[in-house]
């Protein structure tokens, strides 16, 4: 539904000035399109009006233009349709305005109804890789028998690599197959907003209770914890509760618990005693897999070559490699070329993030050197002091992963004696990688440094 | 198209809709100013797309017809003709000529067509509430000063309107103060909205002494504000307002009466001190009738002031200088009744004798 809406736009923008495209479109979003009736978010009444007024013959054009046959159009005020603050997929609240003028105070108990899952995400959807293949048998057994051999289930990886997915699918598999099942999803940014209002108004006993009876609970990004003690204390408790009672927690995290700063080491042990998964950056193999079937779902067509071309260029992580997919097959319908002529014919070049422009060496080595504040010289020197070595390596590792310099040019490059020295110097970044995420900052950092 | 008035109604007119028709760079016709003429009724209108101003101009004559003109530059030009003067504005194809008695001047104006239509106000299914201009304007002020300009706070970021046991009631808070008070009681509809405060700070300015009632209508997700010839159309803001009645401390142990001209020499004064320390002043009681402001920077040295009044009891009390001076000024009784208690609730404020008003302060942690 989605995607009928950027096209529906594409074809406007073509229409329209560029002022009046931004002015009045760019905010735009298909609440609905069914029963011959089409609603569209818009952001407040003066849109409305302007559309209604101005615009509407060339909506009308553009639905049916993408097949969507309607007789009614209505346009409606939501808040969904412009991001006030940075928002992750968390579940929408729907609050159109026009409820809030009439019955007062009825907007207390609709959350605690809900169960914050969205039953868009299902295992079925989930493409299982090697990246990804253990954490998903653990999801499997866990909806086979809930609250027993992975319990708590500790999933944790980068951003866009599927955690939300992955729990919220369990949670949907979970109330599939035993309804009566009280699963309760809550990003912790929520458990603990929630946490302090309640507290605010005196009903810390009722915040707890609302914990108590769940079957399974599913807390999503836990690292926010940081520096909410209270909080913590208390998600400790609620913990301690269900798990005494066999009820199965999910907890997931962009780290190890034990890496995430401030939190208690007893809270700490427990999260991973169920066992700790982590989803890795997908392989070439499972990138393919991944839009394939995407396109699958979509009714795309998309040809074998263009999928690879995809895959070999995005290495950041899923949503990118979706975000981009999609870009492509967008850009392919409003062209009329198919997604590999686009890429043939270099207008769909994955070229903004991963393929930069050329750097030689020496700017990288200075550019490492400047951000640890050392003088070239001693970076590229014999020093053994820890933080230099450290830069040196990091420095190696930047050469070898973004220059693909071979190592015996490296050790030219940085000053030291030979190729194993250089092999030693990345291969220890890379496994300080895995559990350091400072150092993971820092050379993000870097990069953005020497390309920026 | 073709009007004729005078200067000072023109310049008045195209001041208080000028406001808002600045540096929008996305759509350039925002920045232009709407005449329309339609059967002798003159309207000037301007919008940013959250809000939108009308004023109806009063004119001697007129022919019909509509144009849009760079708002700031006709402004500018109209302010700066002399006084009295008679002027006259007529449109021919894409040029609109300003003529006054010794001064010409010709703007490029751009289609009307592209000019927003403004949303209407549904009066059937509208919520209105009619006032005097200065209990509104009283009101307005002294609570949307406590609203946050923090826009990742978006229900914040305007003034509250609610409706309860029969009282129309308007709120504001930033998280660190809260101000309330009872606008207008013996209504029978129902609203819970909120409306930001940028638009509250268009209507306010857009008073004079002329005007003695304002109309306010609510409409699922407008309010429009009629008052003299002038009306403003804004978007209400889309999120909800914290329960904010719970905020508010019922059972302060401490409260003393106190002059509130002497309590904001005072709490200047310590302000001057309290520079280095985020304006942080100190208010203590004592027993039987002390109570004094303090504040202490190290580098520069220390201040007290003291007053005579009965106090119940003894405590200390930290809050922001700013705020306090804030919450003292929106009073507006002579004496002023302040109630605190242990460092954690909030100080409450009002006046002495009329309880609408309501004005609470969180203390500082130190």
């Amino acid at each position: 539904m989605y995607n009928v809406w950027e096209n529906v736009l594409a074809e406007i923008e073509q229409k329209v000035s560029p002022a009046n495209f931004s002015t009045w479109f760019k905010d735009t979003t298909l609440l609905s399109a069914s029963d011959d009736h089409v609603i569209i978010g818009v952001k407040n009444s003066f849109f409305v009006k302007q559309l209604r007024s101005k615009f509407l013959d060339l909506i009308t054009d553009a639905l049916k233009k993408n097949g969507i046959e309607f007789t009614t159009i209505d346009f409606e005020v939501s808040s969904t349709s412009k991001p006030k603050v940075r928002s992750r997929e968390v579940t929408t609240t729907d609050s159109s305005l026009g409820d809030r003028i009439k019955p007062l105070k009825k907007s207390l108990d609709t959350k605690s109804i809900s169960n914050g899952l969205n039953s868009k995400y299902t295992l079925d959807s989930f493409v299982i890789g090697s990246n990804n293949d253990l954490a998903v048998s653990a999801a499997k057994s866990i909806i086979d028998t809930p609250g027993t051999r992975y319990n708590p289930f500790f999933l944790y990886g980068g951003p866009g690599l599927g955690k939300t997915h992955l729990v919220q699918a369990i949670g949907n598999e979970l109330l599939r197959r035993d309804p009566s099942l009280k699963i309760l999803y809550t990003p912790i940014s929520h458990f603990y907003s929630d946490f302090i209002d309640a507290i605010q108004n005196g009903k810390g006993k009722e915040f707890n209770r609302k914990f108590e009876k769940l079957d399974c609970l599913i807390i999503d990004d836990f690292q926010f914890i940081v520096g909410k003690e209270k909080s913590q204390e208390e998600f400790f408790n609620i913990f301690n509760d269900l798990y005494q009672l066999n009820k199965q927690i999910i907890v997931t995290s962009d780290r190890l618990p034990s890496q995430i700063k401030t939190v208690d080491e007893r809270l700490a042990s427990r999260l991973t005693m169920g066992g700790a998964f982590d989803l890795q950056l997908p392989k070439f193999e499972d990138k393919c897999a991944i839009l394939r079937a995407k396109a699958e779902l979509m009714g795309a067509d998309i040809e074998p070559e263009a999928i690879e071309y995809i895959a070999e260029n995005v290495n950041t992580n899923i949503r990118d490699l979706e975000g981009e997919f999609s870009t492509i097959l967008l850009m392919s319908e409003v062209r009329g070329l198919t997604p590999l002529e686009l890429i043939q014919n270099g207008s769909a070049s994955i070229s903004r993030s991963n393929k930069l422009r050329p750097i030689s060496g020496k700017q990288v080595v200075e550019k490492v050197a400047k951000y640890y504040n050392l003088p070239v010289k001693e970076m590229c020197g014999k020093s053994r002091v820890a933080n230099i070595k450290t830069a040196r390596q990091v420095a190696m590792f930047i050469l070898s992963k973004e220059l693909s310099m071979s190592t015996t040019k490296i050790a030219t490059e940085v000053g030291v004696k030979d190729h194993t020295t250089v092999m030693h110097g990345i291969k220890k970044i890379e496994s300080d990688l895995k559990l350091n995420f400072s150092l993971r900052d820092q050379i993000e950092e870097i990069k953005e440094h020497i390309y920026g | 198209m073709e009007i004729e008035v005078t200067q000072n109604k023109l310049s008045k007119a195209l001041n208080n809709v000028s406001r808002i028709a600045v540096g929008k760079v996305t759509l350039p016709v925002l920045n232009n100013v709407l005449i329309r003429v339609d059967n002798n009724k003159v309207s000037l209108v301007t919008t940013n797309l959250d809000m939108a101003i009308v004023d109806y101009l009063p004119v001697s004559s007129s022919k019909d017809g509509v144009i849009t003109v760079p708002a700031k530059l006709l402004t500018d030009f109209v302010g700066n003709l002399p006084r009295g003067e008679k002027i006259k504005i007529t449109s021919k194809n894409d040029k609109v000529t300003i003529t006054a008695d010794k001064y010409t001047s010709t703007i490029n104006s751009s289609p009307a067509d592209d000019f927003p239509e403004l949303p209407e106000i549904n009066e059937d299914k509208a919520v209105i509430f009619k006032m005097g201009i200065d209990e509104f304007k009283n009101g307005i002020s002294s609570v949307a000063i406590a609203s946050s300009s923090d826009l990742t706070r978006p229900a914040l970021t305007g003034v509250f309107f609610t409706t309860s046991d029969k009282n129309l009631y308007i709120a504001a808070t930033d998280g660190y103060r809260l101000a309330e008070r009872r606008l207008i009681s013996g209504v029978e509809s129902e609203v819970s909205v909120i409306v930001p405060t940028s638009s509250l700070q268009e209507v306010l300015r857009a008073i004079n002494e002329e005007m003695d009632e304002i109309e306010v209508s609510f409409n699922e997700d407008l309010v429009r504000f009629r008052l003299g010839e002038v009306e403003i159309i804004s978007k209400l803001i889309d999120a909800s307002f914290p329960d904010y009645a719970r905020l508010i401390p019922k059972d302060n142990n401490i409260s003393f009466t106190v002059n509130r001209e002497e309590l904001i020499r005072d709490t200047k004064l310590a302000a001057l001190f309290a520079r280095g320390v985020a304006g942080s002043i100190t208010i203590e009681t004592k027993k039987p009738n002390i109570v004094s402001v303090k504040s202490v920077a190290t580098e520069l040295g220390e201040n007290v002031s003291t007053i005579e009044t009965e106090v119940s009891d003894d405590c200390k009390f930290t809050v922001n200088s700013r705020f306090f001076l804030d919450a003292l000024n929106s009073l507006d009784e002579p004496d002023i009744v302040i109630a605190l208690s242990s460092k954690t609730t909030p100080a409450v404020l009002r006046n002495q004798k009329n309880q609408d008003y309501t004005h609470i302060v969180m203390p500082l942690s130190r």
